[in-house]
């Protein structure tokens, strides 16, 4: 018989690393609230008639939040045969308030009462033969992110499911409220089962909109009903829902008060004392530049750069090209094909799997600023900003995915609440760059500018900025005009870095991006070097010349669009084009036309770029500026295209997402091309004209007065 | 006919590895298309909501 065990508890309880403890999976573990929105599923090791399900983290069981509604849902509904009720317990009293209602089910229910090695480590006391009595179920005290206790919880739920025995119900309520929740139950008795007779009325008390809907009560009985929560709201003065949650903390605040000794703690913990700092009104802006600078510069520029620098120069370059180009000749392989597979081939993946090393150092970064609670700031302090120009904090997690891959990021806008805010945050996520960016970010930084320190920090304000942009821009329009929805996020405690969950983190997108090499790219590479060595112009044969081969025919038709922006050869546009498929695919182009695997880094470090650089004679510093503009801003990839696509469950949101990315990517690139020719010196011509033109547009539609303030403000007085 | 497979022997088993690589390649593509496998370069276990997706995608549904 299988028995389904479920782990419910608070946002960032500890619930996904215990998952990962009991089934070996390898899902991903963030320290910040809401990295689970949907329950997963996996078999507990060594039991394989035993499922346990992961939980979204929900604060309680009333359906505030897209999380607590899938999490309540299922346990409604599909009636798991246990819950593991993960409680925080350096947390406890707030962790409880979900405990109370999770025992009102009638479902098995043991508490799993984890970071127990903190609480000890602070000094605190909790007795748990007394919370066990006072919660009327099991307690045992674990570890998940240390694997204590874990397996032992689990195996002592699938006995108590097997056994049916489902958790006491503890007296919670006063007399009163009792007396009206009896009442209701024996309304209801036949129309919910017995298990959970006592859940439906205490949510009936409450008027929940979805119970009261799903039980479709006839409205006789629901004003029999109203009249007992009536009574019970005049003689308690307040309304029924307020009640009930006051009375939980007030039986919490007890169970508390008997079962927990705090030591004296002074009055900032360290958490509290290093967040004075890092959050601080002056000093959380310039220490997150600090920070994603560093972060930046260490995988790109300097650690980065020596890895990738061997891998290129000596493992492609030296080791693997050289030799292999004069064993192919020795054992007599045709030039053609020896060229399709030295520079096709190796020259295409090997350009993109140059740059693994500075992609794993950047995610074992981002992994340890995520694992260590950082990130949870991020969002805190972005809130601050993002609310002045009409993002809340909330979008910053979709975004915060969205530097490893955009596709997750923009499916993580599920979790914004307000359409207009989720739409916003899904047209914006795909500025910030994602890690299939970053080879582009790290060729032109290597290849163009002498593998300068900004350029890769730079690219991620920049789509920070683009973020901001976005948002004063589009919030001034009809469909996104209103306020931005309130942002709650419960900032969890700094902690040491876990090396299983930074290792996980940092090999699941290094893997993906491997694995795309030998995919995507491979197939791309050969493509484009059959495309760049032969020509359909009488009769389909090998070009000596890549400018005649049928690649360059069609990239010249397209060259002219991109013309303004600085980059407008074949080989650019080329790269661009082929930048939909995968943007890793810009630098697997550049590997197949212009050879780079083995001789960007070798260029930089002899410093004569413009002679021998075959990329570097085709831009100059500001086209090479403008062309990674708009690689960095314009339409993402088709993988998150069709991400948008799914979220926006709309071909015409879709496209004008599209349509904005690629328009706001030319319009700034433009400005920035061209304006800088000016500046440099080239003359005003057609094209500044141009740009000045998009510039005032785009500074027209930054600092207009809002057209839709006036109106949200009366509705808001309206409301009141 | 077997002089031209003797002479080029080396370009024959050469061009044949690198077609099954492609090919491998190809194949791997459009069996994780038909498979809904997203190409997005961090894997599903990164996806805070894979259940949804896979859950989905074996209806065939939107997601």
């Amino acid at each position: 018989m299988e028995i389904k065990i479920a782990l419910a508890g608070n946002p960032n309880s500890g619930k996904t690393t215990m998952f990962n403890d009991l089934t070996g999976s390898a899902q991903y573990v963030g320290n910040w609230p809401g990295v689970t929105v949907e329950k997963k599923e996996g078999r507990l090791k060594g039991h394989k008639n035993i499922i346990i399900q992961d939980l979204p983290g929900i604060y309680s069981l009333s359906p505030y939040s897209l999380e607590e509604v899938v999490a309540r849902g299922y346990l409604v509904n599909e009636k798991p045969d246990a819950i593991i009720n993960i409680v925080d317990g350096t947390n406890i009293e707030r962790n409880l308030y979900l405990t109370t209602q999770l025992v009102e089910l009638g479902i098995p229910v043991i508490i799993a009462l984890n970071m127990i090695d903190i609480v000890r480590k602070n000094g605190d006391i909790i007795n748990i033969a007394k919370l066990a009595e006072a919660l009327g179920c099991e307690v045992i005290e674990t570890s998940a992110l240390k694997g204590i206790g874990s397996t032992e919880v689990a195996e002592r739920a699938a006995e108590l499911a097997e056994k049916k025995v489902a958790a006491h119900m503890p007296s919670v309520f006063d007399g009163s409220v009792e007396h009206a929740i009896a009442h209701i139950e024996e309304s209801i008795e036949d129309k919910v089962s017995a298990r959970y007779l006592r859940w439906y009325a205490i949510k009936l008390f409450e008027r929940d909109e979805k119970v009261i809907d799903e039980l479709k009560l006839d409205p006789e009985l629901l004003s029999h009903l109203e009249e007992h929560i009536a009574a019970c709201e005049a003689e308690m003065d307040d309304d029924a829902e307020s009640i009930i949650t006051n009375q939980r903390y007030a039986y919490i605040s007890r169970i508390v008060s008997i079962s927990v000794v705090k030591k004296r703690k002074a009055k900032y913990s360290t958490s509290d004392k290093i967040d004075r700092i890092v959050t601080n009104r002056v000093l959380a802006l310039p220490i997150f530049a600090a920070v994603m600078f560093i972060v930046y510069y260490l995988s790109i520029t300097t650690i980065g750069d020596i890895v990738t620098g061997f891998t290129n120069d000596t493992l492609f370059g030296s080791w693997i090209m050289g030799p292999l180009t004069a064993w192919f000749a020795q054992i007599g392989v045709a030039a053609w094909l020896a060229n399709l597979i030295v520079d096709g081939i190796i020259g295409g993946v090997g350009a993109v799997l140059g740059f693994v090393p500075q992609m794993l150092l950047l995610f074992f970064l981002l992994s340890i600023l995520e694992d260590i609670g950082y990130m949870a700031r991020v969002a805190f302090i972005m809130d601050r900003i993002f609310r002045k120009f009409g993002l809340s904090g909330k979008s910053f997690i979709p975004m915060l995915i969205g530097s490893g891959c955009s596709v997750p990021g923009i499916m993580a806008s599920r979790t914004i609440e307000n359409e207009r805010d989720r739409r916003m945050t899904i047209m914006t996520t795909s500025f910030i760059p994602c890690g299939a960016k970053m080879p582009i970010v790290a060729l032109i930084a290597g290849a163009i500018f002498n593998g300068a320190w900004w350029v890769a920090p730079i690219a991620y304000f920049i789509g920070v900025a683009a973020v901001i942009t976005s948002g004063v821009i589009i919030k001034k329009t009809k469909p996104f005009a209103g306020n931005p929805a309130p942002f709650v996020m419960e900032l969890p405690a700094y902690h040491i870095p876990s090396s299983t969950n930074v290792l996980r983190s940092t090999w699941e997108r290094g893997w993906s991006f491997i694995r795309r090499a030998g995919t995507i790219i491979l197939a791309a590479s050969v493509f484009i070097w059959f495309a760049s060595s032969f020509s359909f112009s009488g009769g389909l044969h090998m070009v000596e010349n890549m400018d005649h081969s049928m690649l360059a025919t069609a990239g010249n038709v397209i060259a002219p669009i991109f013309a303004p922006l600085g980059f407008g050869t074949w080989q650019s546009s080329v790269a661009t084009i082929m930048g939909l498929m995968a943007k890793e695919e810009v630098v697997g182009v550049f590997g197949v036309l212009y050879g780079v695997a083995g001789d960007a880094l070798k260029m930089v470090d002899s410093g004569a770029l413009s002679g021998l650089s075959p990329i570097a004679s085709h831009f100059t510093a500001l086209s090479a500026f403008s062309f990674l503009l708009f690689n960095l801003l314009c339409a993402p990839c088709f993988a998150a295209m069709g991400a948008i696509r799914r979220e926006m469950n709309s071909a015409k949101w879709t496209w004008a997402a599209i349509g904005y990315l690629s328009v706001f990517a030319y319009a700034v690139s433009l400005i920035v091309n061209q304006l800088g020719l000016l500046i440099g010196g080239h003359g005003f011509t057609g094209g500044t004209a141009a740009a000045l033109i998009v510039l005032a547009a785009l500074l027209w539609l930054l600092l207009r007065r809002n057209p839709y303030e006036q109106a949200q403000h009366l509705a808001a007085q309206a409301t009141k | 006919m077997v002089e031209f497979f003797t002479n080029n022997l080396a370009t024959i088993i050469t061009a044949i590895v690198v077609f099954a690589l492609v090919a491998a390649a190809v194949v791997k593509i459009v069996r994780d298309k038909i498979r809904h496998k997203s190409s997005c370069g961090c894997g599903c276990a990164n996806c805070p909501i894979s259940g949804s997706c896979n859950k989905k995608n074996t209806d065939d549904q939107p997601v």
